[in-house]
């Protein structure tokens, strides 16, 4: 199993700027519909069980990315770099939402991330060319070297 | 003015009737558009949150291809204008991310410079000179009581999206969108929670069904003001709004419908256009009501 260096994405002192105001929470609608952590406890979990805990819960994934945590925070701590390198390591150990490895599959195999379906008849419904293929091989060549197939089959 | 159009995914696959529209329009307006041969962005609510230096490579190579062709970026979407514009950035600010981002790129013949700029169109339009442009070309008012939503990744996290533009004590409001419909006889109206998520990355990454409780939410807000409009600036938005009461309203049984247009849709609509050539015949929540007692066929 591979892991990332989470304290290069974000500054592992940042943490502790944070004083628990909940003014993230308080504006994070994944918190109002699902039962997420929310970046106050996130942060507090961090610091109290450790990111290698925090990174093997599913829940860490109800998020909206929004960003609005990060608007908010009053210590303008940098929350969604955080929340970006939880989500990198936590991929990296198989906690991961099927539907984003669909996703990714995805983009990894056509360069996209739409299903492409009788498009051309569609596209000059609206008086528009055929869309060019996309750069397949050339993205797939990027993708190998930079170890996507750490986390996704593709 | 000239830019490269970065199209992104679902424009060009799912909403078609948006870049026909923007195409459109562009060309009255005098705005240049290139294309070139771009892949995904690739999302900042998937890719980025699965692997960093995946999402970094590919949205340099996007760059990259812009940098060639010595042109800004002129995206149509907020997941695509906030790759693209971080990605940039990142790479003009760190010497080491550009040089090993640069060493797998140079296989494939580009080298990241940081020679250009990435914006969205909402930006490009809400320039002075295109501005006058559309005061010109405006040959009917769209008088609808209209709600903005601009997305949150549109202008969040400030400090990249828009740095400098705001004091620490302050957030960045997007007010652009609201000025330029008021310019096509629209009555922007203000809403609780504007800035609210519409629920879409929730939805398509973890659980539909809380997505769609948030986009529930908004819509509410917006019907206690009984706006007859949305406009948005980015297909995933529209979606979750357009299909999303499709979905909610085969449980809340709600009558209260809101049609939803893409930016440069509405403005087509002012400047002459048909509602078939800016393709909101497609739209899930039928405008067609809407449209025709503003006498628009």
């Amino acid at each position: 199993m591979t892991t990332i260096k989470l304290w290069k994405f974000f500054a592992r002192e940042d943490l502790y700027e944070c004083y628990q105001c909940a003014r993230c929470t308080g504006s994070c609608p994944a918190m109002e519909v699902a039962p997420a952590f929310g970046p106050r406890e996130t942060i507090l979990k961090c610091l109290n069980v450790g990111h290698e805990k925090v990174v093997q819960d599913e829940r860490i994934w109800l998020c909206c990315t929004c960003n609005v945590c990060e608007d908010r925070c009053p210590q303008k701590i940098p929350i969604s770099d955080l929340l970006v390198a939880l989500r990198n390591s936590a991929a990296r150990r198989g906690n991961i939402p099927g539907r984003l490895v669909m996703a990714i599959e995805l983009l990894a195999k056509t360069g996209r991330s739409m299903i492409v379906h009788q498009l051309d008849e569609m596209r000059a419904h609206h008086g528009l060319a055929p869309l060019p293929p996309a750069p397949v091989e050339e993205i797939r060549a990027i993708l190998e070297k930079t170890g996507l197939r750490e986390v996704v089959e593709f | 003015m000239k830019y490269a159009l970065f199209l992104g995914c679902a424009i060009p696959i799912k909403y078609p009737g948006f870049e026909a529209a923007t195409r459109l329009v562009c060309q009255r307006l005098g705005i240049e558009l290139v294309d070139l041969p771009f892949s995904c962005c690739p999302p900042p609510t998937s890719m980025k949150l699965v692997h960093y230096d995946s999402w970094l490579a590919l949205a340099a190579r996007n760059l990259c291809l812009a940098e060639e062709a010595g042109l800004d970026v002129m995206t149509l979407c907020s997941g695509c204008v906030n790759t693209l514009k971080e990605a940039n950035r990142t790479l003009k600010q760190s010497e080491s991310k550009k040089r090993r981002v640069n060493k797998i790129l140079e296989e494939h013949n580009h080298r990241f410079k940081g020679t250009i700029d990435v914006t969205h169109i909402l930006d490009v339009l809400y320039q002075d000179t295109i501005v006058e442009r559309l005061i010109k070309e405006t040959v009917r008012d769209l008088p609808m009581r209209i709600g903005c939503h601009y997305g949150c990744h549109y202008f969040r996290p400030p400090g990249i999206m828009y740095p400098g533009e705001l004091s620490d004590a302050e957030s960045y409001v997007p007010v652009q969108m609201d000025h330029l419909l008021s310019i096509i006889g629209m009555e922007p109206m203000e809403y609780s929670r504007k800035f609210l998520c519409c629920g879409s990355p929730l939805g398509a990454n973890a659980d539909q069904d809380a997505g769609y409780a948030i986009t529930q939410t908004k819509l509410q807000y917006m019907r206690d003001r009984d706006i007859e409009a949305l406009s948005v600036i980015c297909p995933s938005c529209f979606e979750q709004f357009d299909m999303g009461q499709i979905v909610l309203g085969r449980k809340t049984k709600e009558k209260y419908k809101i049609p939803t247009f893409f930016l440069t849709q509405l403005l087509g609509l002012a400047m002459g256009l048909s509602a078939k050539e800016v393709g909101v015949d497609v739209h899930r929540i039928k405008a067609r009501k809407l449209l025709d007692g503003i006498g628009i066929g």
